[in-house]
Protein backbone atom coordinates (compact mmCIF):
# COMPACT_ATOMS: atom_id res chain seq x y z
CA UNK A 1 0.00 0.00 0.00
CA UNK A 2 1.57 3.83 -0.91
CA UNK A 3 0.11 6.65 0.43
CA UNK A 4 0.08 10.36 -0.94
CA UNK A 5 -0.19 13.96 -0.42
CA UNK A 6 -2.86 14.77 -3.06
CA UNK A 7 -3.83 18.28 -1.96
CA UNK A 8 -2.01 21.18 0.39
CA UNK A 9 -3.70 24.05 1.93
CA UNK A 10 -2.73 26.99 3.63
CA UNK A 11 -3.55 29.91 5.55
CA UNK A 12 -1.54 33.22 6.62
CA UNK A 13 -3.80 35.89 8.77
CA UNK A 14 -3.26 39.38 7.94
CA UNK A 15 -1.51 41.11 5.49
CA UNK A 16 2.10 40.60 5.07
CA UNK A 17 4.53 42.51 7.52
CA UNK A 18 7.52 44.61 6.89
CA UNK A 19 10.77 44.43 9.04
CA UNK A 20 10.03 47.82 9.78
CA UNK A 21 6.36 47.35 10.17
CA UNK A 22 7.36 44.65 13.11
CA UNK A 23 7.49 46.69 16.33
CA UNK A 24 3.98 48.30 15.17
CA UNK A 25 2.08 45.14 16.06
CA UNK A 26 4.12 43.96 18.36
CA UNK A 27 4.94 46.96 20.60
CA UNK A 28 8.14 48.96 21.95
CA UNK A 29 9.14 47.16 24.80
CA UNK A 30 8.91 49.90 27.53
CA UNK A 31 8.29 52.48 24.96
CA UNK A 32 12.27 51.95 23.50
CA UNK A 33 13.10 50.47 20.10
CA UNK A 34 15.08 47.00 20.07
CA UNK A 35 18.50 47.37 19.78
CA UNK A 36 18.76 43.59 18.73
CA UNK A 37 16.44 43.75 15.83
CA UNK A 38 18.42 44.87 12.88
CA UNK A 39 21.16 42.52 13.91
CA UNK A 40 18.51 39.45 14.17
CA UNK A 41 16.64 40.01 11.14
CA UNK A 42 19.90 40.94 9.00
CA UNK A 43 20.91 37.11 9.94
CA UNK A 44 17.60 35.52 9.28
CA UNK A 45 17.15 36.83 6.20
CA UNK A 46 13.21 37.64 6.65
CA UNK A 47 11.53 40.09 4.81
CA UNK A 48 7.93 39.91 5.35
CA UNK A 49 5.96 37.91 8.00
CA UNK A 50 1.91 37.58 8.72
CA UNK A 51 0.66 38.11 12.28
CA UNK A 52 -2.85 36.71 14.18
CA UNK A 53 -2.82 39.92 16.00
CA UNK A 54 -3.49 43.88 15.62
CA UNK A 55 -1.83 46.65 16.71
CA UNK A 56 -3.93 46.96 19.59
CA UNK A 57 -2.86 43.64 20.36
CA UNK A 58 -6.18 42.05 19.76
CA UNK A 59 -6.09 38.53 18.59
CA UNK A 60 -7.50 38.89 14.88
CA UNK A 61 -8.14 35.02 14.44
CA UNK A 62 -7.50 32.05 16.70
CA UNK A 63 -5.09 29.23 16.14
CA UNK A 64 -7.83 26.67 15.67
CA UNK A 65 -9.35 29.18 13.60
CA UNK A 66 -6.38 29.80 11.27
CA UNK A 67 -6.08 25.48 11.33
CA UNK A 68 -9.32 25.28 10.43
CA UNK A 69 -9.10 27.25 6.98
CA UNK A 70 -5.83 25.85 6.20
CA UNK A 71 -7.49 22.48 6.58
CA UNK A 72 -10.81 23.37 4.11
CA UNK A 73 -8.43 25.66 1.42
CA UNK A 74 -6.78 21.71 1.66
CA UNK A 75 -9.97 19.77 0.86
CA UNK A 76 -11.13 22.21 -1.49
CA UNK A 77 -8.24 21.74 -3.94
CA UNK A 78 -9.04 18.03 -3.49
CA UNK A 79 -12.83 18.42 -4.02
CA UNK A 80 -13.13 16.12 -1.00
CA UNK A 81 -16.33 16.70 1.42
CA UNK A 82 -15.26 17.26 5.02
CA UNK A 83 -18.16 14.55 6.35
CA UNK A 84 -15.84 12.38 4.48
CA UNK A 85 -12.78 12.86 6.77
CA UNK A 86 -11.83 9.62 8.59
CA UNK A 87 -9.04 10.89 10.68
CA UNK A 88 -8.17 14.52 11.81
CA UNK A 89 -4.03 14.88 12.84
CA UNK A 90 -3.30 17.98 14.24
CA UNK A 91 -0.12 19.87 15.23
CA UNK A 92 0.92 23.01 17.17
CA UNK A 93 3.36 24.58 19.98
CA UNK A 94 0.41 25.78 21.98
CA UNK A 95 -3.16 25.92 21.64
CA UNK A 96 -5.61 28.78 22.48
CA UNK A 97 -6.97 26.66 25.32
CA UNK A 98 -4.10 24.56 27.29
CA UNK A 99 -6.59 21.72 27.61
CA UNK A 100 -8.38 19.73 25.80
CA UNK A 101 -5.68 19.06 22.64
CA UNK A 102 -5.55 21.46 19.96
CA UNK A 103 -7.22 18.67 17.63
CA UNK A 104 -10.64 18.94 19.08
CA UNK A 105 -10.43 21.93 19.13
CA UNK A 106 -9.76 21.99 15.25
CA UNK A 107 -12.57 19.32 14.56
CA UNK A 108 -15.13 21.29 16.44
CA UNK A 109 -13.83 24.47 14.13
CA UNK A 110 -14.21 22.56 10.74
CA UNK A 111 -17.24 20.75 11.88
CA UNK A 112 -15.85 17.38 10.55
CA UNK A 113 -18.17 14.55 12.36
CA UNK A 114 -16.98 11.40 13.85
CA UNK A 115 -12.94 11.66 13.08
CA UNK A 116 -10.46 9.69 14.41
CA UNK A 117 -8.54 11.99 16.24
CA UNK A 118 -4.73 12.98 16.89
CA UNK A 119 -2.95 16.09 18.50
CA UNK A 120 0.47 16.46 18.41
CA UNK A 121 2.97 18.86 20.84
CA UNK A 122 6.10 19.69 20.34
CA UNK A 123 7.72 22.75 17.97
CA UNK A 124 8.84 22.31 14.82
CA UNK A 125 8.92 19.15 13.98
CA UNK A 126 5.47 18.12 15.53
CA UNK A 127 4.13 18.60 12.73
CA UNK A 128 5.91 15.61 10.69
CA UNK A 129 5.08 13.73 13.73
CA UNK A 130 1.28 14.76 13.26
CA UNK A 131 2.02 13.38 9.36
CA UNK A 132 3.36 10.74 10.71
CA UNK A 133 1.10 9.25 12.64
CA UNK A 134 -2.27 9.40 10.07
CA UNK A 135 0.59 8.05 7.80
CA UNK A 136 0.98 5.24 9.46
CA UNK A 137 -2.34 4.38 10.24
CA UNK A 138 -3.45 4.57 6.41
CA UNK A 139 -0.18 2.12 5.68
CA UNK A 140 -2.13 0.13 8.98
CA UNK A 141 -5.26 0.09 6.84
CA UNK A 142 -7.20 1.90 9.10
CA UNK A 143 -8.10 4.47 7.25
CA UNK A 144 -8.24 5.64 3.67
CA UNK A 145 -7.66 9.47 4.13
CA UNK A 146 -6.53 11.66 6.94
CA UNK A 147 -6.43 15.79 6.56
CA UNK A 148 -3.28 16.48 8.40
CA UNK A 149 -2.73 20.36 10.20
CA UNK A 150 -0.19 22.45 11.88
CA UNK A 151 -0.87 25.77 13.18
CA UNK A 152 0.63 28.61 15.19
CA UNK A 153 0.11 31.33 16.90
CA UNK A 154 3.18 32.62 18.45
CA UNK A 155 2.90 36.37 18.31
CA UNK A 156 0.32 36.10 21.47
CA UNK A 157 3.77 35.67 23.47
CA UNK A 158 5.45 38.66 21.74
CA UNK A 159 3.41 41.63 22.78
CA UNK A 160 5.01 44.01 24.59
CA UNK A 161 3.36 43.86 27.72
CA UNK A 162 4.77 40.40 28.04
CA UNK A 163 8.03 41.47 28.61
CA UNK A 164 6.98 44.62 30.28
CA UNK A 165 5.48 42.89 33.32
CA UNK A 166 8.55 41.25 34.59
CA UNK A 167 10.23 42.01 37.38
CA UNK A 168 13.63 42.92 36.50
CA UNK A 169 15.99 46.39 36.07
CA UNK A 170 17.92 45.04 33.10
CA UNK A 171 17.24 45.08 30.25
CA UNK A 172 15.21 41.27 28.38
CA UNK A 173 18.11 39.58 27.58
CA UNK A 174 18.93 38.14 24.24
CA UNK A 175 17.81 34.99 23.72
CA UNK A 176 14.90 36.41 25.37
CA UNK A 177 14.27 38.66 23.00
CA UNK A 178 16.24 36.00 19.78
CA UNK A 179 12.38 34.60 19.16
CA UNK A 180 10.54 37.94 18.70
CA UNK A 181 12.56 38.83 15.42
CA UNK A 182 12.53 35.21 14.39
CA UNK A 183 8.55 33.76 14.28
CA UNK A 184 5.48 34.67 13.10
CA UNK A 185 1.71 33.20 12.40
CA UNK A 186 0.16 30.55 10.21
CA UNK A 187 -1.40 27.25 9.30
CA UNK A 188 -0.24 24.37 6.59
CA UNK A 189 -2.36 21.20 6.01
CA UNK A 190 -2.09 18.13 3.91
CA UNK A 191 -4.41 15.26 2.93
CA UNK A 192 -3.50 12.01 2.59
CA UNK A 193 -4.90 9.08 0.49
CA UNK A 194 -4.02 5.74 -0.25
CA UNK A 195 -5.06 6.53 -3.90
CA UNK A 196 -3.08 9.13 -5.92
CA UNK A 197 -5.05 12.25 -7.68
CA UNK A 198 -4.22 13.90 -10.64
CA UNK A 199 -1.03 14.82 -9.07
CA UNK A 200 0.17 13.93 -5.96
CA UNK A 201 3.24 13.39 -3.28
CA UNK A 202 3.94 9.62 -2.92
CA UNK A 203 5.42 9.38 0.99
CA UNK A 204 8.42 7.22 0.66
CA UNK A 205 9.47 7.35 4.07
CA UNK A 206 9.17 9.84 7.01
CA UNK A 207 11.60 9.45 9.99
CA UNK A 208 12.93 11.10 13.05
CA UNK A 209 15.78 11.55 15.18
CA UNK A 210 15.59 12.50 18.92
CA UNK A 211 18.67 13.97 21.07
CA UNK A 212 17.23 14.93 23.68
CA UNK A 213 18.96 12.61 26.26
CA UNK A 214 21.91 14.49 25.47
CA UNK A 215 21.44 17.74 25.11
CA UNK A 216 19.67 20.73 27.54
CA UNK A 217 16.62 22.49 26.90
CA UNK A 218 17.28 24.57 24.09
CA UNK A 219 13.90 26.80 23.39
CA UNK A 220 11.40 26.94 25.75
CA UNK A 221 8.06 28.49 27.32
CA UNK A 222 7.91 27.81 31.07
CA UNK A 223 11.10 28.28 33.26
CA UNK A 224 11.80 30.98 35.11
CA UNK A 225 14.65 33.96 33.75
CA UNK A 226 17.10 32.78 36.74
CA UNK A 227 18.75 30.12 35.41
CA UNK A 228 19.40 28.28 38.98
CA UNK A 229 15.63 28.38 39.33
CA UNK A 230 14.27 25.02 38.58
CA UNK A 231 10.82 25.68 38.98
CA UNK A 232 8.44 25.39 35.89
CA UNK A 233 5.56 28.20 35.47
CA UNK A 234 3.65 25.73 37.00
CA UNK A 235 5.27 25.72 40.12
CA UNK A 236 4.38 29.57 41.11
CA UNK A 237 1.82 30.39 43.60
CA UNK A 238 -0.14 32.28 41.21
CA UNK A 239 0.49 32.65 37.31
CA UNK A 240 0.91 36.53 38.29
CA UNK A 241 4.15 35.43 40.00
CA UNK A 242 5.80 33.38 37.18
CA UNK A 243 5.13 35.88 34.45
CA UNK A 244 7.19 38.62 37.44
CA UNK A 245 9.78 36.19 37.39
CA UNK A 246 10.09 35.41 33.26
CA UNK A 247 8.38 32.02 33.19
CA UNK A 248 6.26 32.63 30.37
CA UNK A 249 8.59 34.19 28.17
CA UNK A 250 9.59 32.40 25.04
CA UNK A 251 13.65 31.65 24.94
CA UNK A 252 16.18 30.38 22.80
CA UNK A 253 19.58 29.24 24.44
CA UNK A 254 21.48 30.71 21.17
CA UNK A 255 24.45 29.10 22.87
CA UNK A 256 23.34 25.71 21.89
CA UNK A 257 21.57 26.38 18.21
CA UNK A 258 25.00 25.40 16.57
CA UNK A 259 24.31 22.01 17.44
CA UNK A 260 20.73 22.17 15.41
CA UNK A 261 23.04 22.32 12.28
CA UNK A 262 25.66 18.66 13.02
CA UNK A 263 22.37 17.19 13.90
CA UNK A 264 20.34 18.03 10.98
CA UNK A 265 23.62 17.00 8.67
CA UNK A 266 24.40 13.38 11.53
CA UNK A 267 20.63 12.49 10.80
CA UNK A 268 21.18 13.13 6.52
CA UNK A 269 24.34 11.01 6.89
CA UNK A 270 22.32 8.34 8.61
CA UNK A 271 19.25 8.26 6.31
CA UNK A 272 22.32 7.77 3.22
CA UNK A 273 24.06 5.00 5.64
CA UNK A 274 20.35 3.53 5.77
CA UNK A 275 19.91 3.73 2.18
CA UNK A 276 16.63 5.58 2.05
CA UNK A 277 17.80 8.41 0.11
CA UNK A 278 20.81 9.18 -2.10
CA UNK A 279 21.85 12.75 -2.96
CA UNK A 280 22.43 12.53 -6.33
CA UNK A 281 18.74 11.41 -6.98
CA UNK A 282 17.23 14.27 -5.30
CA UNK A 283 15.49 17.01 -7.38
CA UNK A 284 14.03 19.15 -4.54
CA UNK A 285 15.03 20.27 -1.51
CA UNK A 286 12.41 21.69 1.18
CA UNK A 287 14.26 22.44 4.71
CA UNK A 288 12.56 24.16 7.43
CA UNK A 289 15.62 26.49 8.60
CA UNK A 290 14.73 29.36 11.28
CA UNK A 291 17.48 31.92 9.32
CA UNK A 292 19.45 32.18 6.07
CA UNK A 293 21.84 31.82 8.05
CA UNK A 294 21.58 28.27 8.99
CA UNK A 295 20.53 27.08 5.65
CA UNK A 296 24.50 28.05 4.64
CA UNK A 297 26.06 26.68 7.55
CA UNK A 298 23.87 23.34 6.76
CA UNK A 299 24.83 23.78 3.03
CA UNK A 300 28.55 24.11 4.24
CA UNK A 301 28.90 21.13 5.93
CA UNK A 302 26.93 18.65 3.92
CA UNK A 303 29.72 19.94 1.35
CA UNK A 304 32.73 18.72 3.58
CA UNK A 305 30.93 15.36 3.74
CA UNK A 306 30.74 15.14 -0.06
CA UNK A 307 27.06 14.76 0.23
CA UNK A 308 25.66 18.56 -1.07
CA UNK A 309 22.98 19.18 -2.94
CA UNK A 310 23.16 21.74 -5.36
CA UNK A 311 21.38 25.18 -4.32
CA UNK A 312 19.45 25.54 -7.07
CA UNK A 313 17.58 22.32 -5.76
CA UNK A 314 16.47 24.20 -2.56
CA UNK A 315 13.17 25.51 -1.78
CA UNK A 316 11.93 28.09 0.62
CA UNK A 317 9.44 30.73 1.17
CA UNK A 318 10.47 31.76 4.38
CA UNK A 319 11.61 35.04 3.37
CA UNK A 320 8.60 36.13 2.61
CA UNK A 321 5.65 33.70 4.59
CA UNK A 322 8.10 33.86 7.60
CA UNK A 323 9.07 31.44 10.39
CA UNK A 324 5.99 29.85 11.34
CA UNK A 325 7.37 26.77 13.70
CA UNK A 326 5.40 23.63 12.98
CA UNK A 327 3.03 25.13 10.06
CA UNK A 328 6.16 26.37 8.10
CA UNK A 329 6.89 22.95 6.24
CA UNK A 330 2.92 22.24 5.31
CA UNK A 331 3.17 26.17 4.19
CA UNK A 332 6.45 25.40 2.13
CA UNK A 333 4.92 22.52 0.81
CA UNK A 334 1.69 24.24 -0.26
CA UNK A 335 3.03 27.15 -2.14
CA UNK A 336 6.05 25.08 -3.87
CA UNK A 337 3.25 22.54 -5.42
CA UNK A 338 1.63 25.74 -6.66
CA UNK A 339 4.09 27.63 -7.89
CA UNK A 340 7.18 25.84 -8.62
CA UNK A 341 7.88 22.86 -11.58
CA UNK A 342 8.46 19.30 -11.00
CA UNK A 343 7.50 16.29 -12.85
CA UNK A 344 6.25 12.64 -12.22
CA UNK A 345 9.20 10.41 -10.71
CA UNK A 346 10.85 13.54 -9.00
CA UNK A 347 11.93 13.22 -5.52
CA UNK A 348 11.50 16.22 -2.99
CA UNK A 349 13.26 15.87 0.60
CA UNK A 350 11.85 17.94 3.10
CA UNK A 351 13.85 18.75 6.39
CA UNK A 352 12.82 20.21 9.53
CA UNK A 353 15.98 20.12 12.63
CA UNK A 354 13.98 21.35 15.67
CA UNK A 355 15.94 23.14 18.42
CA UNK A 356 13.86 22.68 20.97
CA UNK A 357 15.47 19.74 22.53
CA UNK A 358 17.19 18.88 19.35
CA UNK A 359 14.60 16.69 17.11
CA UNK A 360 15.49 16.44 13.45
CA UNK A 361 12.47 15.19 11.25
CA UNK A 362 12.88 13.81 7.70
CA UNK A 363 10.39 12.97 4.46
CA UNK A 364 10.62 11.97 1.35
CA UNK A 365 8.06 12.63 -1.20
CA UNK A 366 8.04 11.50 -5.21
CA UNK A 367 5.82 12.98 -7.61
CA UNK A 368 3.35 11.08 -8.92
CA UNK A 369 1.44 12.06 -12.17
CA UNK A 370 -1.51 9.77 -13.17
CA UNK A 371 -1.48 9.90 -17.39
CA UNK B 1 36.92 23.24 6.67
CA UNK B 2 36.68 24.50 2.71
CA UNK B 3 39.23 21.47 1.64
CA UNK B 4 38.10 19.13 -0.67
CA UNK B 5 38.78 15.73 -0.64
CA UNK B 6 39.91 14.10 -3.79
CA UNK B 7 39.73 10.48 -3.85
CA UNK B 8 36.45 9.06 -3.31
CA UNK B 9 37.32 6.33 -0.68
CA UNK B 10 38.30 9.34 1.15
CA UNK B 11 35.33 11.24 0.98
CA UNK B 12 33.52 7.81 2.05
CA UNK B 13 35.68 7.55 5.17
CA UNK B 14 35.12 11.97 6.57
CA UNK B 15 31.18 11.00 5.94
CA UNK B 16 31.87 7.75 8.53
CA UNK B 17 34.29 10.18 10.47
CA UNK B 18 31.66 13.22 10.88
CA UNK B 19 29.03 10.76 11.75
CA UNK B 20 31.41 9.37 14.44
CA UNK B 21 32.38 12.96 15.56
CA UNK B 22 28.53 13.54 16.12
CA UNK B 23 27.74 10.35 18.18
CA UNK B 24 30.56 11.27 20.13
CA UNK B 25 29.61 15.04 21.22
CA UNK B 26 26.54 13.31 22.23
CA UNK B 27 28.23 10.47 24.03
CA UNK B 28 30.41 13.59 26.03
CA UNK B 29 26.86 15.32 26.43
CA UNK B 30 26.38 12.66 29.10
CA UNK B 31 29.44 12.39 30.84
CA UNK B 32 28.82 13.80 34.59
CA UNK B 33 31.30 16.77 34.48
CA UNK B 34 30.27 17.79 30.64
CA UNK B 35 26.39 17.47 31.24
CA UNK B 36 27.36 19.99 34.24
CA UNK B 37 29.27 21.76 31.94
CA UNK B 38 26.62 22.18 29.44
CA UNK B 39 23.68 23.12 31.95
CA UNK B 40 25.26 25.48 33.98
CA UNK B 41 26.36 23.60 37.33
CA UNK B 42 30.31 23.14 36.59
CA UNK B 43 32.75 25.02 39.51
CA UNK B 44 35.78 25.97 39.58
CA UNK B 45 36.80 22.67 41.31
CA UNK B 46 35.39 20.48 38.56
CA UNK B 47 37.47 22.46 36.13
CA UNK B 48 41.03 21.78 38.26
CA UNK B 49 39.52 18.18 37.90
CA UNK B 50 39.00 18.09 34.89
CA UNK B 51 42.75 19.66 34.17
CA UNK B 52 43.71 16.35 36.69
CA UNK B 53 42.33 14.38 34.71
CA UNK B 54 43.67 15.62 31.07
CA UNK B 55 47.24 15.86 32.10
CA UNK B 56 48.37 12.38 31.88
CA UNK B 57 46.79 12.31 27.79
CA UNK B 58 48.11 15.40 26.96
CA UNK B 59 52.15 14.32 27.84
CA UNK B 60 51.70 11.01 26.54
CA UNK B 61 49.65 12.34 23.16
CA UNK B 62 52.91 13.42 22.34
CA UNK B 63 54.34 9.84 23.04
CA UNK B 64 51.86 7.99 20.69
CA UNK B 65 52.66 10.61 17.84
CA UNK B 66 55.91 10.31 17.71
CA UNK B 67 56.26 6.38 17.86
CA UNK B 68 54.02 6.32 15.27
CA UNK B 69 55.68 8.33 13.12
CA UNK B 70 58.58 6.10 13.38
CA UNK B 71 56.50 3.13 12.25
CA UNK B 72 55.91 4.87 9.04
CA UNK B 73 58.28 3.07 6.62
CA UNK B 74 60.01 4.34 3.43
CA UNK B 75 56.47 3.96 1.46
CA UNK B 76 55.29 7.07 3.87
CA UNK B 77 57.96 8.87 4.43
CA UNK B 78 56.22 12.08 3.31
CA UNK B 79 52.95 10.97 6.33
CA UNK B 80 56.00 10.22 8.45
CA UNK B 81 57.39 14.08 8.05
CA UNK B 82 54.01 15.43 8.71
CA UNK B 83 53.11 13.53 11.96
CA UNK B 84 56.66 14.38 12.96
CA UNK B 85 55.99 18.21 12.46
CA UNK B 86 52.65 17.51 14.19
CA UNK B 87 54.53 15.90 17.35
CA UNK B 88 56.68 18.85 17.77
CA UNK B 89 54.26 21.61 17.81
CA UNK B 90 52.49 20.05 20.92
CA UNK B 91 55.16 17.87 23.22
CA UNK B 92 55.03 20.92 25.57
CA UNK B 93 51.67 21.36 25.66
CA UNK B 94 50.94 20.01 29.04
CA UNK B 95 53.26 22.87 30.76
CA UNK B 96 50.17 24.98 29.47
CA UNK B 97 47.58 23.21 31.17
CA UNK B 98 50.17 23.21 34.58
CA UNK B 99 50.51 26.71 34.41
CA UNK B 100 45.95 26.76 33.93
CA UNK B 101 45.72 24.60 36.91
CA UNK B 102 47.51 27.00 39.29
CA UNK B 103 46.39 30.02 37.46
CA UNK B 104 43.00 28.21 38.73
CA UNK B 105 44.04 28.36 42.25
CA UNK B 106 45.41 24.42 41.99
CA UNK B 107 48.91 23.36 43.66
CA UNK B 108 51.60 22.76 41.16
CA UNK B 109 52.32 19.38 42.88
CA UNK B 110 49.16 18.05 43.18
CA UNK B 111 48.95 17.95 39.19
CA UNK B 112 52.51 16.40 38.80
CA UNK B 113 51.77 14.30 41.16
CA UNK B 114 48.50 12.55 39.91
CA UNK B 115 48.22 9.39 37.75
CA UNK B 116 46.54 8.59 34.96
CA UNK B 117 42.96 7.46 35.68
CA UNK B 118 41.48 4.17 34.13
CA UNK B 119 40.66 5.85 30.93
CA UNK B 120 43.68 7.41 30.61
CA UNK B 121 45.50 4.40 31.04
CA UNK B 122 42.76 2.42 28.61
CA UNK B 123 43.44 5.42 25.94
CA UNK B 124 47.65 5.19 26.66
CA UNK B 125 47.58 1.64 25.88
CA UNK B 126 45.34 1.63 23.38
CA UNK B 127 47.17 4.21 20.96
CA UNK B 128 50.57 3.01 21.78
CA UNK B 129 49.33 -0.60 20.82
CA UNK B 130 48.55 1.24 17.55
CA UNK B 131 51.53 3.47 16.76
CA UNK B 132 53.62 0.61 16.81
CA UNK B 133 52.05 -1.42 14.38
CA UNK B 134 53.74 -1.29 10.64
CA UNK B 135 52.02 2.00 8.93
CA UNK B 136 49.09 2.88 11.70
CA UNK B 137 47.25 4.69 9.39
CA UNK B 138 44.41 3.84 11.41
CA UNK B 139 46.17 7.12 13.44
CA UNK B 140 44.28 9.14 11.36
CA UNK B 141 40.87 8.07 12.88
CA UNK B 142 42.74 8.92 16.44
CA UNK B 143 43.98 12.01 15.03
CA UNK B 144 40.72 12.81 14.44
CA UNK B 145 38.93 12.95 17.33
CA UNK B 146 41.83 14.35 19.20
CA UNK B 147 41.81 17.51 16.75
CA UNK B 148 37.84 17.59 16.78
CA UNK B 149 38.75 17.95 20.69
CA UNK B 150 40.90 20.42 20.40
CA UNK B 151 38.44 22.90 18.45
CA UNK B 152 35.55 22.03 20.59
CA UNK B 153 37.60 22.78 23.71
CA UNK B 154 38.82 26.65 22.30
CA UNK B 155 34.95 27.10 20.89
CA UNK B 156 32.22 25.48 23.13
CA UNK B 157 34.22 25.37 26.53
CA UNK B 158 36.86 27.65 26.96
CA UNK B 159 34.34 30.51 27.17
CA UNK B 160 31.48 28.23 29.00
CA UNK B 161 34.33 27.74 31.51
CA UNK B 162 35.09 31.36 31.94
CA UNK B 163 32.01 32.38 32.53
CA UNK B 164 31.56 29.87 35.50
CA UNK B 165 34.46 30.12 36.83
CA UNK B 166 34.78 33.59 37.87
CA UNK B 167 36.49 35.42 39.03
CA UNK B 168 38.80 33.15 38.14
CA UNK B 169 40.99 34.54 35.27
CA UNK B 170 44.25 33.73 32.82
CA UNK B 171 43.89 29.88 33.65
CA UNK B 172 41.88 28.62 30.45
CA UNK B 173 45.18 29.35 27.97
CA UNK B 174 45.28 25.87 27.00
CA UNK B 175 41.95 24.92 25.90
CA UNK B 176 42.57 28.40 23.83
CA UNK B 177 45.29 27.67 22.40
CA UNK B 178 44.37 24.39 20.88
CA UNK B 179 41.61 26.70 18.66
CA UNK B 180 44.22 29.03 17.43
CA UNK B 181 45.82 26.60 14.88
CA UNK B 182 42.71 24.61 14.16
CA UNK B 183 42.59 25.44 10.83
CA UNK B 184 45.89 24.47 9.86
CA UNK B 185 45.45 21.67 11.74
CA UNK B 186 42.43 20.46 10.10
CA UNK B 187 43.80 20.88 7.06
CA UNK B 188 46.55 19.02 7.32
CA UNK B 189 44.36 16.14 8.30
CA UNK B 190 42.01 16.51 5.48
CA UNK B 191 45.46 15.95 3.50
CA UNK B 192 46.41 12.99 5.28
CA UNK B 193 43.18 11.43 4.74
CA UNK B 194 43.45 11.91 0.97
CA UNK B 195 46.78 10.81 0.85
CA UNK B 196 46.49 7.46 3.01
CA UNK B 197 43.03 6.23 2.63
CA UNK B 198 42.69 4.41 -0.42
CA UNK B 199 40.57 1.76 0.18
CA UNK B 200 37.65 0.05 2.09
CA UNK B 201 39.62 -1.54 4.54
CA UNK B 202 41.71 1.86 4.84
CA UNK B 203 38.26 3.34 5.86
CA UNK B 204 37.21 0.35 7.91
CA UNK B 205 40.43 0.58 10.27
CA UNK B 206 40.29 4.36 10.29
CA UNK B 207 36.83 4.86 11.02
CA UNK B 208 36.89 1.94 14.00
CA UNK B 209 40.25 3.63 15.94
CA UNK B 210 38.30 6.92 16.18
CA UNK B 211 35.20 4.84 17.89
CA UNK B 212 37.85 3.29 20.22
CA UNK B 213 39.60 6.40 20.93
CA UNK B 214 35.95 8.24 21.08
CA UNK B 215 34.86 5.83 23.92
CA UNK B 216 37.85 5.43 25.70
CA UNK B 217 38.18 9.52 25.39
CA UNK B 218 34.77 9.51 26.62
CA UNK B 219 35.75 7.18 29.48
CA UNK B 220 38.62 9.38 30.79
CA UNK B 221 36.37 11.81 31.63
CA UNK B 222 33.52 9.49 32.90
CA UNK B 223 35.76 8.47 35.65
CA UNK B 224 36.38 11.99 36.80
CA UNK B 225 32.78 11.23 38.56
CA UNK B 226 33.86 7.73 39.23
CA UNK B 227 37.23 8.46 41.64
Amino acid sequence: MNVYITSTGSHLPGPPIANDEIENVLGLVHKKPSRLKKKILESNGIVTRHYAINQQHETTISNSEMAALAGQNCLDGAGLPKSRISMLSCATSQGDLVLPGFGSMVQAEMQIPDVELHSAHGICSCSLMALKAAYTNLLAGEHDNALVVASELCSRLFKSSRYEVVNSDKPIDFNAEFLRWMLSDGAGACLLQTKPTAKSFRIDWIRSYSHADAFPVCMSVGAPSDSNDQRSWQDFASYAEAEAAGALLIRQDVRLLDNIVKLGVDGFLRLIDEGRVKPADIDHVLCHYSSDYFRSRIFDMLTVAGVAIPQQRWYTNLYTRGNTGCAALFIMLDEFSKTQKYKNGDQIMCMVPESGRFNTAYMKLTVVEKT
Amino acid sequence: MEEKLVHPQAQQCLQQLMRVWFDFERRLNRVPIINRLETGHFTVEDYRELLLNLRQQVIEGSRWISRGASSFDRHFSDVRSIVIAHATEEHKDYTILENDFVAAGGDIKEIIQRERNLGSEALHAFLMYKATQANPISLIGAMWIIEGLGQKMAVNWADRIEQLTKPYNNHLNFLRYHGENDDSHMAKLYKLLDRVCQSEKDTRVIVKTARVVARLYAMQLDEIDEQ
